[in-house]
């Protein structure tokens, strides 16, 4: 893209990208981390990721500090006030992963505590923890490079995730029929996978946002067949 | 607030060419006015906004060597025709420029000066008229009980109001506002432009600016001019917000090079 005149503003805005990729490679961390403490059964890794958290709140809370800054004095317009707003709304995204993660952290310990049989399936729910840590990955990848074919992809892949959730909790059900034993530790893997599922979600949602500062078309609740028109 | 509802257009601008001498400074733009509605110009200077807002009632006839050519439609009628009656054109669509440009008399009587050119009123019929305009042009509560007093001895602010005011006196259809905040403090700035959107509801507006802000706030449609070309033309929240070609965009986010 081109340079504006001030090339203040140019430093102002590539600075708060890279900040926001800065809070998306933690989250991405954290919630890898997060599948780690799930599939060893790690409290060590859990309390990592439930440490990052303040990091990922104070990096929120700079990021929409220095929004502000540049919104009061440059008054933004067109491309560059499309990618302020995304910026806004990915922070928001993006901690809210973070909060997951920390959730599913939370979770492993608590599963560690109570000394639940570890006979559940809580490996199947790697598939899904694997294909939303990858889809962040990608989201941030996409909003790096502002890539809108890739948003696109991630949009269309964030409904596997969805197809997997579903599966497992068919899964957990017939668990909880044959032995209600397991009960207590099902309902435990179920908010787990409700975490993963929201994780993608969210990087769907960033995807959208990449979508919304290269095209100008706001494609959140719009059908994939529509999106992929306004893309064209 | 913003209104980009399609009215009836007051103003439609088709194939206009415009020649300083050998200079062309417009080029084949082609544009509507809507009715009601506050319509800015943005452009580097020299793109031809200035320009295109002086064709609109012909305040270039003043100058010899300029002319041009297409048509300008105002309500159906093509005012570049010949034998048009410029000072009747002027009341039906008055200017306000970037200095405020009182008349060297009293408050009251630089408002029924130009009613005076126009129309034979009673005292109290003229009082009604410069009470009226004063206070569409909002300082008519900062004058009320000064109107004796010398129009020069106003601040910048409460000038160029008068001068709305006296453009509003005699009652025209367009209001076309050439730069009219650029010699003005943040207030007084504030106060205009709170005025322009008031002034809408009664009268169509066009306004020059080289604020871009200020069009983005007061404006219902933008156009953009580089060069003598409209480049763009739109409802103004599309065109800060997603303008449609490169050129607009470079413009608005400060890229213009």
């Amino acid at each position: 893209m081109d340079k504006h005149i001030s090339s203040q503003f140019d430093n102002e805005l590539t600075g708060v990208s890279t900040r926001v990729l800065e809070l998306g490679g933690l989250v991405e961390s954290q919630t890898r981390h997060a599948v780690y403490a799930l599939a060893q059964f790690s409290s060590e890794v859990a309390d990592q990721v439930i440490a990052s958290e303040k990091q990922v709140n104070q990096l929120e809370v700079e990021i929409d500090r220095e929004l502000a800054s540049i919104i009061a004095r440059r008054q933004p317009t067109a491309r560059d006030l499309r990618l302020l707003m995304a910026i806004s709304k990915i922070t928001g995204n993006l901690e809210r992963a973070g909060d997951e993660a920390e959730r599913i952290a939370r979770m492993v310990k608590q599963i560690l505590e109570q000394g639940t049989p570890r006979n559940l399936p809580s490996s199947e729910l790697r598939i899904a923890a694997d294909l939303a840590t990858g889809l962040l990955r990608k989201a941030l990848d996409a909003f790096a490079r502002l890539d809108v074919n890739m948003a696109v992809t991630i949009l269309k892949e964030d409904d596997l995730i969805d197809a997997e959730f579903n599966g497992f909790v068919r899964k957990l059900i017939t668990y909880m029929m044959e032995d209600p034993r397991t009960i207590s530790a099902s309902l435990d893997l179920l908010f787990v996978a409700k975490a993963i599922e929201r994780i993608g979600d969210h990087a769907k949602n960033i995807a959208e946002f990449v979508i919304y500062v290269v095209k100008g078309a706001d494609v959140r609740h719009t059908a994939l067949t529509e999106i992929e028109k306004a893309v064209q | 607030m913003p209104d980009s509802k399609p009215t009836q257009n007051a103003i439609e601008v088709r194939n206009l060419d415009f020649y300083y001498g050998k200079f062309q400074g417009l080029k084949n733009v082609n544009l509507d006015i809507a009715e009601h509605r506050v319509t800015a110009f943005i452009g580097p200077s020299g793109c031809g906004k200035s320009t295109l807002l002086r064709t609109l009632n012909r305040m270039y006839s003043l100058y010899p060597g300029q002319r041009a050519e297409g048509e300008i439609n105002f309500y159906g009628q093509n005012i570049l025709e010949k034998g048009q009656d410029l000072n009747l054109l002027r009341a039906q669509i008055g200017m306000v420029f970037q200095k405020p440009t009182p008349f060297p008399m009293s408050i009251y009587d630089n408002i029924a000066f130009g009613v005076r050119l126009y129309e034979n009123l009673s005292k109290s019929d003229m009082d009604d008229r410069v009470e009226s305009a004063l206070s569409k042009a909002a300082i008519w509560n900062e004058v009320k009980d000064k109107l004796g007093q010398s129009g020069l001895s106003l601040s910048g602010g409460q000038q160029q109001r008068l001068c709305i005011a006296r453009t509003v006196a005699v009652k025209p259809k367009v209001i076309l506002l050439d730069e009219p905040t650029s010699a003005l403090d943040p207030i007084s700035t504030a106060k205009v432009e709170e005025l322009v959107s008031e002034l809408k509801k009664d009268y169509t507006v066009a306004i020059v600016t080289h604020n871009m802000q200020q069009a983005a706030r007061v404006s219902d449609f933008t156009a953009y001019m580089y060069l003598g070309e409209l480049m763009e033309f739109g409802v103004t929240e599309q065109i800060f917000l997603k303008p449609t070609r490169q050129e607009t965009e470079d413009y608005i986010t400060g890229r213009f090079g």
